[in-house]
């Protein structure tokens, strides 16, 4: 008998429906009414971070950086027609992306989304690779990775990050380097796919213009019940101290642009979902648009319209990061040090709290009309051992004395690094 | 949808759903792209940051958290040659408001109060925002150089386009905005309220009549003098241009300007669009499944048609080396869709996905805002439901004609210089 789980939300007035697949897939499906169109994501939990594969005895064996990348591109393809050929007969557009922690394949559609789900359950259950698709990847893969490195956003982050971290494979950039993509091989992109691509490591989100009976009509005819479990990932070991405190590199860049990082430690390797929405509110209160720190800056023409802060955390890392154009970076991470320490000394505002608290209500709101953002967040939420509506409830508990807690343990400006980019 | 004309030159259309949870508002202002275009270009981001009743952007920043974190947004646009101020304003649907608050209108209030209410200095605006706006907006002018890609397809429209107004930078010059005077900003303002053509677009569950009735009384005091629009269509064929630049950059930007021969925007336009994108769209189009695919000769490469100046820009991303091979290969792609050699297959497909993502304009309140704000110069507007019928009509000959008339214009190619950073890792 199929578990099958409702999902509600009384306030937003949304439900969703969290199956648990006789194959061993998890899926999530949100029926929109008066949606034209649906919107499906098939994940995976293996991302550029993983970069260790759990062998039969238990140990971890390396694999080169970049492989979770290397074979989102190559699913794609199959001995006959690629995916993209037959997505191109119904009408569907079609994508893909890894990112630090997962690997996910999409459609959207307004029509014929039975075939279009059949498409995405069968051409991600169906590897092929050969040796000579492989080498020709390696190619198309070396532009890309070229490509990013004209690209100063990108840069100025994994400088930073590369910065923060001795030793943890985020540090690295997402599609590898030009010598670790060489070292990939057709096997091991098969070995790499019986590791992860096993159902029970995956996860199916769909929202939009669909109903249950109409996903598991396609899912049960499709998907082929495997062996397996959930991929475990290595705890690796990281130095409390950042590698190094500075960085700069030119670029061909107008204004220098800047990323602050401050490295955290915790004890477990994933924050909680009151532990990120308590960082939202801390960030916000220091140095969001509303704040004297923001009108300082902007007013001394320290920052632009692009100056913002991002929490940063996924399995083994977290970070604050904050980021923005600037012609004299290092006054505004002195600025922002300052800042810190104002608060850590005078406390924070209770009607300042209040405020901050009601934007993030909004804004989570506004964050619940696409389904392709529906999607992608009940398939993270997932991987996250949460739900989709967690965060919206669990904001509601958090206190002025968590955000001040928060701060005792994070933003240690010993433990920060500015990464720069100057123009040539 | 509710249309309603609120001033001379004034349209209102509303869609009233509560399919979403969320208001969205989009006011387009359309002037002329000429010789005020950055005196113009400023004005949505001294208007959007302050206003005489919240004078400086901190206290602005605060009421729009009160607000449930409604979020506004301003910016300039270039459709044919029409630059457009575009002010987007988002807010929580009236049924999460937590104590009964009402906030759709006060959100509209508070946009009118930017775009009519700004803070003044007499009849010019205070010096000292000016000259931060101006700082703002040269970094945003010179910072439009990181973006290689964007910056490339810049770069060609500036030398394509240099006789005829299309050409002009929806920003400005760097040189024009330092030089710009509260005054000069000021009178572009007063332009602006009377003579620019206006929609608003309007997507959400609220109320439709009230909003209208705030917009009335705000253009009530304004003596209107709607402009006239137009957009120059060029057929003309002249001997292809090719400008090379070099940077230091890792990989090769190659932009190609074409015209298509269009005489106006509905010229021909449907057939247009698909013989665009089997040349240079979707995964089905030559320029992926070939130029890219099965060639590899550069990681993107795609076409994209802009109606309303009737022309077609390919981009590509490619080694330095390829760049005479990726031109002649991008050129036999477009003459063997003129000569029909593409299978009933990709006809298909193409109508098939273009008519897929036009429908899914349905489902995010910018999507609906935005199809609606870009038909703003249209006597009447097209559902995307009625574009997509026109679509299926097309015939296959039809296309082929339409790839036979795109010529080549421009080539910009923008270059390594040799000087590239490696990691120092």
């Amino acid at each position: 008998m199929m578990k099958i789980n409702e999902i509600r939300n009384d306030l937003l007035g949304e439900m969703y429906f969290d199956i648990d697949h006789p194959s061993g897939l998890k899926i999530l499906i949100m029926p929109k009414a008066g949606y034209t169109s649906t919107y499906a994501i098939f994940a995976t939990k293996y991302g550029s971070i993983d970069t260790m594969i759990e062998t039969k005895d238990g140990s971890f064996r390396e694999i080169p950086e970049g492989t979770a990348h290397f074979l989102e591109h190559k699913l794609f393809e199959s001995e006959d027609l690629d995916a993209f050929e037959r997505f191109a007969k119904t009408g569907a557009s079609a994508n893909a992306y890894t990112s630090f922690d997962r690997t996910g394949y999409l459609f959207s559609c307004s029509a014929n989304f039975k075939e279009n789900l059949e498409i995405l359950l069968d051409f991600v259950q169906n590897p092929y690779f050969t040796q000579a698709t492989v080498e020709k990847e390696q190619g198309i893969i070396g532009q890309e990775i070229d490509m990013y490195k004209d690209i100063p956003d990108w840069e100025v982050m994994f400088n930073c990050l590369r910065n923060m971290y001795h030793n943890l494979p985020v540090r690295i950039d997402i599609a590898g380097t030009q010598e670790s993509i060489a070292q990939i091989t057709a096997d091991m992109l098969y070995d790499c796919y019986n590791n992860f691509y096993n159902l029970n490591n995956m996860v199916l989100a769909i929202a939009g213009n669909t109903t249950v009976e109409e996903v598991l009509e396609v899912a049960d005819r499709v998907l082929k019940p495997v062996e397996g479990k959930m991929a475990q990932r290595k705890v690796i070991e990281e130095p409390r101290e950042v590698l190094a405190d500075y960085c700069e590199k030119k670029l061909s860049v107008a204004t220098p642009q800047f990323m602050l990082g401050f490295k955290e430690e915790w004890d477990t390797p994933e924050r909680t979902a009151k532990e990120e929405i308590t960082m939202e509110i801390l960030l916000d209160m220091i140095s969001g648009p509303s704040t004297d720190l923001y009108k300082r800056l902007f007013d001394a023409n320290l920052i632009n319209n692009n100056f913002g802060f991002e929490y940063f955390t996924g399995f083994g890392y977290s970070c604050v990061l904050f980021a923005g154009e600037s012609n004299d970076p290092k006054t505004v991470a002195e600025e922002i040090k300052k800042e810190i320490k104002t608060f850590r000394e005078n406390g924070f505002d209770e009607k300042v709290f209040e405020r901050t608290k009601k934007k993030l209500y909004g804004r989570m709101i506004m964050g619940m009309n696409d389904v392709d953002g529906l999607a992608n967040n009940m398939a993270v939420s997932y991987f996250a051992n949460e739900d989709v509506f967690t965060d919206f409830e669990t904001y509601k508990t958090v206190t002025v004395e968590d955000v001040r807690e928060m701060l005792d343990k994070t933003l240690d400006e010993r433990y920060s690094t500015l990464s720069v980019i100057l123009p040539n | 949808m509710h249309f309603e004309n609120i001033a001379d030159g004034v349209r209102l259309c509303a869609q009233s759903t509560d399919k979403f949870k969320t208001c969205r508002i989009n006011i387009s202002m359309a002037m002329p792209l000429d010789k005020d275009t950055s005196a113009r270009a400023i004005l949505p981001f001294i208007l959007q940051r302050r206003c005489a009743k919240y004078p400086d952007h901190t206290t602005l920043s605060r009421v729009l958290d009160e607000l449930y974190g409604a979020s506004v947004s301003a910016g300039v646009l270039k459709r044919g040659e029409t630059h457009i101020l575009s002010f987007n304003l988002t807010a929580i649907d009236d049924r999460f408001a937590l104590d009964g608050d009402t906030v759709a209108l006060e959100c509209v209030q508070l946009l009118c109060d930017m775009i009519f209410d700004p803070l003044r200095d007499g009849n010019s605006f205070p010096a000292d925002i000016v000259a931060q706006e101006k700082r703002l907006l040269v970094e945003a002018i010179e910072n439009e150089m990181n973006d290689k890609r964007r910056y490339a397809l810049m770069r060609c429209e500036e030398l394509m386009f240099r006789d005829e107004a299309y050409g002009i930078n929806r920003l400005g010059t760097v040189d024009e905005v330092n030089a710009l005077t509260p005054e000069e900003i000021y009178r572009a303002w007063e332009d602006v309220l009377r003579e620019a053509v206006v929609q608003i677009t309007m997507v959400g569950s609220m109320d439709v009549y009230p909003v209208a009735a705030i917009l009335r009384e705000r253009f009530a005091s304004i003596r209107r003098e709607p402009t006239t629009l137009g957009t120059k269509f060029i057929s003309k064929v002249r001997e292809p241009e090719y400008v090379c630049e070099e940077m230091p950059i890792k990989q090769g930007k190659l932009v190609m300007g074409l015209r298509t021969g269009m005489q106006n925007e509905d010229d021909n336009t449907v057939p247009m669009r698909i013989a665009v994108d089997i040349f240079g769209g979707g995964t089905y189009s030559k320029l992926f499944s070939v130029v890219r695919e099965k060639m590899s000769l550069c990681y993107y490469c795609s076409a994209a048609f802009f109606a309303s100046k009737g022309v077609v820009m390919v981009q590509s991303g490619i080694e330095d080396i390829n760049e005479e091979k990726a031109k002649n290969e991008i050129l036999n792609q477009l003459s063997l869709v003129a000569q029909g050699d593409f299978s009933d297959d990709d006809f298909s497909s193409s109508i098939k996905s273009l008519t897929d993502s036009i429908i899914s304009n349905n489902d995010t309140p910018e999507s609906i805002c935005a199809w609606y704000a870009t038909q703003m110069l249209r006597g009447s507007l097209k559902t995307p439901e009625e574009y997509a019928d026109e679509l299926q009509s097309v015939e296959r000959q039809q296309v082929i004609n339409a790839a036979k008339t795109i010529s080549l214009d421009t080539i910009f190619m923008l270059k390594s210089n040799g000087e590239a950073a490696d990691d120092e890792d």
